[in-house]
């Protein structure tokens, strides 16, 4: 008898796990959506509905990060009663994985971050909802005082990223910033470099080289000059030589004009030349980030979500525009993670108020700020920010400037999918280490990545059927 | 007569309900995908949006994929760590059964890397492999070698990820050998020595052939998985290595399918490395059927 009850207990328990998991899987299929803008704006502000609201989110970041949004969130929560959202957070690595499997399992979280690059295959294929009319309509956001680098990037008209109706917020924007080691200058009796004139190739090659020492005298280099990631790092020297990897119609592969191949020779010579930088195989980014961390590069490029971590340091940085090339003008890399909501989303107007807290509201700003981890997204705040320059950087407004003057989006982004470009790096090895010059690189890689460039180009116009 | 069918019928439906949930299971989470893929390896589905239906344009693709020849290739070559898996457990286990002092303290210590998770290890190696600062470079320091920045060239990233590889699979593979070992009578081995056979004789006539139905569940399942290897690279070279030299067939249908928008085309590669393995695990038994009477 005893053995028949344990039969029991265990034969239900099975059939209720088999009936939550497999329950799991249509649940979010319901809803069809409604039909958004005039109907769901009628209920906005209506605060008197006793039901609550259930909203989730998707994102990821380091722990630091983690934690200041759980809070942010939290904080949202309290004001807006009526609105429950459920956090879903990754590893920043696992995340795309993630989402790309939920929107393909029909549930989609209700606001989500997503990469810039992806913008284009999501508005196509119905999955963001179109934030235009909740943002004309919400007196709370005010576009011009947020970055227009940073909202422009979600913007999209149906052929080309850029401009046209709003799918996403700027989370933040990542001015990859050039900064120094003001201590190692002062030690060596180097003149400071100017922040608003930004070296030559010549003269960063010049400095450069006095700081690269061997200070034991035991044979090694123990200080660089700089240490540069290829990856991240290739398309300062690129664009402010006054190339690029596409052209403007972005449609064609443009790595094997001269000016790209000449930014490309100065990037390998930086190594194989002027030995400034740590050679190609110690170059990885963790490495040279150590480095820099111990104290021992000259330059490298700061990202605001490094600050918190960098204020440890045990010397002083600070921040300078990138060398100029033949334009004579700086470029650097910009990062952004956009913010959107499901198109499918039950309270659409709940979801975008919750971006709009995560991304132009003052009190979620302030709390994101404080936690160091990105530069204010309001233009107002990001002044006064900058202008405090007791904390560290004390050149904050190299930071803006990139964002309003010099910062750039990886080419990526403007098209369907980005293998093409990172063909470029999958193949480069052999360049940095000397094996092949930039020009033999250039001329074989541009068929290749063309190739897949054209088949992008093509899917895009599949997907828009 | 009545009371024996209703008993009968009653037995049959719980037997019925015991099996559901895992056919449940396997019709939900194995079947229907799988059939999923393999229709989707015949349309150019981005996974976003709608499927069409392309025919066999995939498969001509990746025939002409230097990408995936690359990472096809570097599977296949990753494989041969399991033969030196297979050597160097049989040998610990031989080790280990003769009974030799603090036996199961060298159990566990082998056995511990099998049970910890492959993302931790792969982060712990990755640490050690740091051309400037690994514990591997610091070893070979001792000996007057300097080493290379393994995970950052592409001669040495293979054989990196073997090392490890074989390092985490050797307590399994061991323990298994072990019990084995401890399966055969000891009367052959009396037997032979009446009959002169010395040590590694006796092991080539008896042991060998003795221990051979875990040598092939060994090699098949090693073979399964190596085919399917993906977690390490994913995390050591994110970016499929230098000059993709790391990357895996698992890899590349990820970065295929959530990084490029091509779920189609990730489905066709799925499909190919599906065949694949049966075709060569039903070698592999086909194999071991025509010598499974050569022990008797």
């Amino acid at each position: 008898m005893l053995k028949k009850k344990g039969w029991f207990t265990l034969l239900s328990l099975v059939l209720m796990v088999s009936v939550v998991l497999t329950g799991c899987g249509g649940k979010n299929n319901a809803s069809s959506g409604g039909n958004s803008g005039s109907e769901a704006t009628a209920n906005a502000g209506s605060k008197d509905s006793k039901e609550t609201k259930n909203l989730t989110f998707m994102f990821r970041g380091g722990t630091d990060e983690q934690k200041a949004y759980e809070g942010v969130v939290k904080k949202y929560e309290a004001d807006h009663p009526n609105v429950k959202v459920k956090i879903v957070v990754t590893a920043a690595d696992q995340y795309a994985t993630k989402l790309k499997a939920s929107i393909t399992g029909n549930s989609v979280p209700d606001v989500f971050y997503f990469e810039s690059g992806d913008l284009k295959a999501y508005v196509n294929s119905g999955v963001l909802l179109d934030l235009t009319s909740y943002v004309e309509k919400n007196p709370n956001i005010d576009l011009n005082n947020i970055w227009k680098y940073g909202v422009d990037l979600y913007r999209y008209d149906g052929t080309m990223a850029g401009q046209g109706n709003l799918y996403g917020m700027p989370k933040d924007v990542g001015p990859f910033a050039l900064g120094y080691n003001k201590t190692m200058f002062e030690a060596a009796g180097i003149p400071l470099p100017d922040k608003d004139k930004p070296y030559t190739w010549d003269e960063f090659i010049k400095v450069a080289q006095q700081l690269t020492i061997d200070k034991d005298g035991d044979g090694k280099l123990d200080q660089f000059g700089a240490g540069f990631n290829v990856q991240w790092a290739l398309p300062s020297f690129v664009w402010s030589n006054g190339a690029d990897w596409l052209d403007a119609t972005k449609t064609k592969v443009t790595i094997d004009d001269p000016k790209f191949i000449e930014a490309l020779q100065f990037f390998t010579d930086m190594q194989l030349k002027y030995g400034i930088t740590p050679s190609t195989e110690q170059a990885q980014t963790l490495d040279t980030y150590q480095r820099w961390m111990k104290g021992e590069m000259a330059f490298f490029p700061v990202g605001p979500w490094d600050m918190s971590t960098y204020e440890k340091l045990p010397f002083d940085y600070d921040l300078i525009p990138y060398p100029a090339g033949s334009t004579g003008k700086s470029a650097t890399w910009t990062g952004s993670l956009g913010i959107g909501a499901s198109a499918k989303t039950k309270h659409p107007d709940e979801a975008v108020d919750l971006i709009n807290y995560l991304t132009a509201s003052k009190e979620g700003m302030e709390a994101l700020v404080k936690a160091k981890v990105q530069i204010p997204n309001l233009m107002d705040m990001a002044k006064e920010w900058a202008a405090d320059t007791t904390t560290k950087p004390a050149n904050k407004e190299e930071f803006l400037q990139v964002v309003n003057e010099y910062g750039r989006v990886l080419p990526g982004h403007y098209t369907y999918n980005a293998e093409w470009y990172n063909l470029f790096y999958t193949d480069i090895q052999p360049v940095l280490d000397g094996k092949v010059t930039p020009e033999e690189y250039v001329k074989a890689e541009q068929p290749k990545m063309q190739k897949l460039l054209d088949k992008a180009v093509e899917q895009e116009a599949k997907s828009k059927k | 007569m009545n009371v024996k069918s209703n008993l009968y019928r009653k037995e049959k439906i719980y037997g019925f309900l015991f099996i559901l949930p895992p056919l449940l299971g396997l019709l939900i989470f194995t079947l229907y995908p799988m059939i999923y893929s393999i229709y989707g390896s015949f349309t150019d589905w981005d996974g976003l949006g709608q499927m069409n239906f392309i025919g066999l344009s995939n498969f001509k693709d990746l025939w002409s994929d230097e990408l995936f020849h690359k990472a096809l290739f570097n599977t296949l070559f990753m494989m041969l760590g399991i033969p030196i898996g297979i050597t160097l457990a049989l040998l610990l286990a031989l080790g280990l059964n003769r009974g030799v002092p603090g036996t199961t303290a060298f159990r566990v210590i082998y056995y511990v890397p099998v049970i910890s998770s492959l993302a931790a290890v792969s982060i712990m190696w990755n640490w050690a492999y740091n051309g400037d600062y690994g514990l591997v470079n610091q070893f070979l320091d001792l000996f007057g070698i300097s080493g290379p920045n393994w995970m950052a060239n592409k001669y040495t990233v293979k054989p990196a990820l073997i090392i490890m590889a074989v390092w985490k699979g050797l307590g399994y593979t061991m323990l298994l050998y072990l019990a084995a070992l401890q399966s055969v009578s000891r009367s052959y081995y009396e037997a032979a020595e009446l009959d002169g056979a010395n040590g590694f004789k006796s092991f080539w006539h008896i042991t060998w052939p003795m221990v051979r139905p875990v040598t092939f569940f060994i090699i098949v399942t090693n073979i399964i998985g190596g085919s399917q290897i993906f977690t390490e690279m994913n995390i050591m070279t994110p970016t499929g290595g230098p000059e993709y030299a790391s990357a895996s067939v698992v890899f590349y249908i990820w970065q295929k399918a959530f990084g490029n928008f091509q779920m189609g085309y990730a489905s066709a590669m799925a499909v190919f490395l599906g065949v694949f393995i049966f075709v060569v695990t039903l070698i592999q038994f086909r194999m071991n059927e025509k010598q499974s009477f050569d022990v008797d």
